[in-house]
């Protein structure tokens, strides 16, 4: 039968910098232009048919998203950037917290490179074209046009800012020289399809590189990451399957997501639901991650095996783990 | 084949056996337990005294005594079940009631203040008074006289209008639908046009009302 609970405490938050811990489990909303603007493409699926139905976007603050915040108000942008995981099973929230820290950096002035889903980019791929910079990987225009389509909606006046450092030669005739706004990049990818997979790959460069000056700050938003370092279900024509690391795409992605950066951070999340030949009751690190977890710090249970572990942020390559339990749902 | 992984324990149809006629229905009214003994009419007196002395049949699995248990909507449920497949007709009918409350929260965020309360939110309440709208108030029968059979207007009884109406409702949205809608879709479409007296199921209703009409001349044959 249909239970509606009317138990949740909607109310008037004070701007996100000032979210503290006695306003954990409260909702707070966000202006729906906020919301075109912010997430062209972040939000789940079941959260936008709720924002439908209900005419507004609230959100629910989370202890993890809390604690996310104190860590990026504290960092120290000299040093490499730190990357946060968020794991925990299905349901708990994990991608409703990064859309809450994607929307307070929106909210502080940084620039947000957020990939909805990474699992999109490693299977259902109708076009797979043989990649024109190097032969042995391959393009996947649809994703990329879509992909920079909303980077273009949600970064705007960034695009306008940030000029290009090299010149880079897209074909016969087109060009786009040094110092001109990386906005032109955008559109010579929106344009030509061909040419989309390496205009993100040359947008995510310069924005590495460039971060490292300091005049703006860089967040990098990953939904599923485990796709990066997983299989993908892609075949060639002469059906051999596909790494993920041939993919134009993943490859660019995975340069960013080394610490080799300073200027901002990396919040990522893991998720099981799109993940390909995972099992459905696998949520930790090291089961979706596998190899590239070695390192991680463990997470330490407290109480019980159902509480959520805390990761240190101290070394271990500047990776700290979040786990959401299903004490964090409403 | 293999049984389905929430029943484990085998099930013995009871209630398909013939109790002895000295056994008691169950009473699943939380509220008659809960009146205190001075309040209880002779009636009731008389018949919580026989419980204590004569056996009672076991409680079928559909009975509940829960608030939001809803008979009207039970029976509903078993008519669309295909198979024995309780659980996805269940959630069939629990995802057409979570369309028409969205449906209806839309109308009503988008409507204009004066018009707010008359906008009808509740889903159990557009279900009952849709399928109220549906009930066809006379019938007809056929009936053999002389050799011809006639169709004789009949006045129908309340198990047999809640019946036709349910029956006409799962028919409709069975069959005159886009092949790549959804029950839950068109059951709630379906649902919110009889609630406004529209759409093809209160249109047959006013076609077996007119057939009834027409052949009014036939209704002395009725003998009941």
């Amino acid at each position: 039968p249909l239970v509606f609970i009317a138990s949740v405490t909607v109310c008037v938050l004070p701007s996100q910098a000032k979210h503290s811990e006695h306003h954990e489990g409260r909702h707070y909303s966000i202006p729906l232009e906020e919301v075109k603007a912010v997430f062209p493409h972040g939000l789940p699926s079941r959260f936008q048919q709720q924002i439908k139905t209900f005419n507004e976007a609230c959100l629910m603050v989370r202890k993890p998203a809390l604690e996310l915040f104190t860590y990026l108000k504290s960092s120290n942008f000299a040093h490499p950037a730190v990357r946060y995981v968020i794991y925990g099973e299905k349901g708990t929230g994990k991608t409703m917290t990064l859309c809450h820290v994607v929307h307070y950096c929106a909210r502080q002035g940084w620039l947000v490179l957020h990939i909805p889903d990474a699992h999109l980019w490693v299977k259902n791929c109708k076009e797979l074209m043989k990649s024109s910079y190097k032969e042995e990987r391959l393009d996947q225009p649809l994703q990329a046009s879509v992909w920079l389509k909303n980077f273009k909606a949600s970064n705007e006046r960034f695009l306008k800012e940030i000029k290009t450092q090299k010149t880079y030669v897209w074909g016969k005739q087109e060009s786009t020289e040094e110092g001109r706004p990386l906005g032109e990049v955008v559109e010579q990818g929106l344009a030509r399809t061909r040419n989309a997979s390496d205009a993100v790959g040359v947008v995510l460069k310069e924005l590495k590189q460039q971060c490292q000056r300091g005049s703006f700050r860089l967040l990098v938003a990953v939904d599923g990451v485990n796709a990066l370092w997983g299989r993908t279900t892609l075949k060639r024509e002469d059906k051999s399957p596909v790494s993920p690391g041939e993919l134009t795409l993943v490859y660019n992605l995975r340069k960013l997501m080394m610490n080799n950066w300073n200027g901002g951070a990396i919040v990522t999340t893991l998720s099981q639901t799109g993940s390909l030949f995972k099992p459905r009751s696998a949520y930790l690190p090291q089961e979706l991650l596998g190899k590239v977890s070695h390192g991680l710090p463990p997470p330490s249970f407290t109480m019980g095996n159902r509480n959520p572990g805390w990761g240190t942020a101290s070394g271990h390559g500047g990776r700290v783990c979040f786990s959401l339990s299903s004490h964090n749902i409403l | 084949r293999p049984p389905s992984p929430l029943v484990r324990c085998r099930l013995t149809q009871v209630r398909w056996s013939r109790y002895n006629p000295s056994f008691i229905e169950p009473e699943v009214n939380k509220e008659l337990y809960q009146k205190p003994w001075e309040e209880l009419s002779e009636e009731e007196k008389k018949k919580l005294e026989l419980k204590a002395v004569q056996p009672i049949k076991a409680a079928p699995p559909s009975l509940s005594s829960s608030v939001f248990s809803d008979p009207m909507v039970s029976k509903f449920t078993n008519m669309m079940m295909k198979g024995g497949n309780k659980v996805l007709a269940r959630s069939l009918m629990s995802q057409t009631l979570e369309a028409i409350k969205r449906k209806q929260l839309e109308k009503y965020h988008k409507a204009p203040e004066d018009e707010k309360e008359t906008i009808e939110c509740n889903p159990y309440v557009i279900f009952h008074q849709a399928l109220k709208n549906c009930q066809p108030i006379i019938g007809l029968s056929s009936i053999t006289k002389g050799g011809k059979t006639y169709q004789v207007p009949v006045p129908l009884k309340d198990n047999r209008k809640r019946f036709l109406a349910m029956k006409w409702l799962i028919t409709e949205c069975r069959e005159n639908k886009n092949r790549r809608m959804l029950m839950p879709e068109k059951l709630s479409l379906e649902l919110l046009q009889a609630f406004n007296n529209e759409g093809p199921i209160i249109k047959k209703k006013h076609m077996l009302h007119k057939m009834a009409e027409a052949n009014r001349a036939y209704a002395h044959f009725r003998w009941w």
